[in-house]
């Protein structure tokens, strides 16, 4: 638990660092201060793509090895990634509102894309929530995991796929369309949500392993012998 | 017998279960005639509204009932039948190739009715040449929405709420078959080339049938 309390201490000075440079970057002459959204928008769904392809991997992983250790690092990056894939919907709506005058529109396929990449992820969890036995839930999970996976570059290169209302990348390797402070601003929130997420992927495996502790005690004699139901006693 | 012959000789016996059974001609398709005449009343009475819209309807009801032919087909394979398989000794990799083939075949049949259909009822403007376009995006988006239904069918056996969550898992997932198939018709009415989209419906069904051969043998275990 200490390691977790470590990463937690260490992702939140990264976090009040990040929103330091996101409060002090420069803003878009047009859009003010809505521009400082980005800072939360563009790490969120960073996080995203690779929560989802770490669960692609804890997925391949389990159907390799078989090791229950892959089935809760899949399980725990796709709740983090349905996660932050809301918040990057979520910051893109609000901004959207604010700058194009409406929170969704069908003009930017990024948007589009990835509210469906958000249910395939939903499908996932509720995959493994009807799946009773934890055997064939890890099975089950790990393959759709790996199929699931193919939406995630879908939705990366939907904004040069289509005409599109969202921007095209902002930070490339041949440099960024965006004033230096700006991108280091986002690169430094970038680093503190990844930090953020390995702490939380962390907490929520240690909470996983627990759960199978509680789950695989044995049983005591006479466990399985219930009390009857006052409903059910007839002619008291 | 090998790859192939298991794969061919599944596929000949779904189809002939599906002709004495007839759920997706006399179920299935029906149902999505009956959509597209309730889609144009909801509209009133525009009639340019209703013909551009045709062909986007048309994509739309053919995926979501296309989900139907292909989940059904996966339903029909009921437990004692995978056992009957394994005993068999039958390469699942080829079980999946067949349920394939006979959807993918179902599925450009329910296709082509829908769109004489669309196009009878809609009247939509549809640019010079949409024929071959329209046939060859069909009978991709027919193989991908099979091996998808097929793949969901397998991981969703014998649970529950089989139904309402293999229908979860397949809709978001058919997204790339979704836009392959209508932006290129999109692309021919702009005079651009259809070869990106096209190129879209084939790597899905691709990445669709590696995933499907090589995770075989785990699908077999996880739905018995």
């Amino acid at each position: 638990m200490t390691r977790v309390k470590v990463l937690l201490a260490v992702a939140a000075l990264a976090m009040a660092i990040g929103l330091w440079f996101a409060l002090t970057a420069p803003t878009d002459a047009l859009q003010g201060d809505f521009t400082r959204i980005i800072n939360i928008h563009a790490p969120s769904m960073w996080l995203a793509f690779l929560a989802f392809g770490v669960t692609a991997l804890g997925s391949a992983m389990w159907l390799i090895r078989k090791h229950n250790r892959w089935d809760r690092l899949a399980e725990a990056s796709a709740e983090l990634g349905v996660m932050f894939t809301a918040i990057g919907l979520f910051t893109g709506m609000v901004w959207g509102k604010a700058v194009w005058g409406r929170a969704w529109d069908w003009g930017d396929a990024r948007l589009a894309t990835s509210a469906v990449m958000f249910f395939v992820y939903v499908g996932y969890l509720a995959l493994r929530a009807a799946t009773p036995d934890p055997i064939e839930r890890a099975r089950r999970s790990a393959i759709l995991g790996v199929i699931a996976v193919i939406q995630v570059p879908l939705v990366y290169f939907s904004v040069n796929l289509f005409r599109t209302l969202h921007q095209t990348q902002s930070i490339r390797p041949d440099g960024a369309t965006m004033p230096q402070e700006m991108a280091i601003a986002i690169l430094v929130n970038v680093i503190a949500y990844t930090i953020l997420y390995v702490a939380l992927l962390v907490a929520r495996i240690d909470v996983a392993k627990a759960e199978e502790r509680v789950a695989n005690e044995d049983a005591l004699a006479g466990d399985t012998v219930k009390p009857p139901r006052l409903s059910e006693v007839k002619d008291v | 017998m090998s790859f192939w012959s298991q794969a061919i000789e599944i596929a000949r016996v779904d189809l002939r279960v599906e002709r004495r059974l007839g759920d997706t001609m006399r179920i299935v398709l029906p149902f999505a005639v009956v959509a597209l005449l309730i889609f144009p009343l909801t509209l009133g009475v525009d009639l340019t509204a209703v013909s551009r819209l045709g062909p986007a309807v048309f994509w739309a009801l053919g995926i979501l009932f296309g989900m139907q032919v292909a989940l059904r087909q996966a339903a029909h394979d009921d437990r004692e039948r995978r056992d009957l398989y394994a005993l068999l000794g039958v390469d699942p990799a080829a079980r999946f190739a067949g349920r394939t083939i006979s959807g993918a075949v179902l599925m450009t049949g329910f296709l082509a009715v829908l769109l004489v259909a669309m196009i009878v009822l809609y009247s939509p403007r549809l640019p010079d040449g949409w024929l071959g376009p329209v046939v060859l995006s069909s009978v991709l988006v027919a193989i991908g929405l099979t091996e998808l239904g097929t793949l969901a069918g397998e991981v969703t056996a014998g649970l529950n709420n089989r139904t309402a969550l293999a229908s979860l898992i397949v809709a978001p997932l058919a997204l790339p078959l979704v836009i392959g198939a209508s932006q290129t018709l999109e692309a021919l009415a702009r005079d651009a080339s259809i070869l990106p989209w096209v190129l879209v419906l084939v790597a899905t069904d691709l990445a669709l049938a590696v995933a499907g051969v090589g995770l075989a043998r785990p699908l077999e275990e996880a739905s018995r």
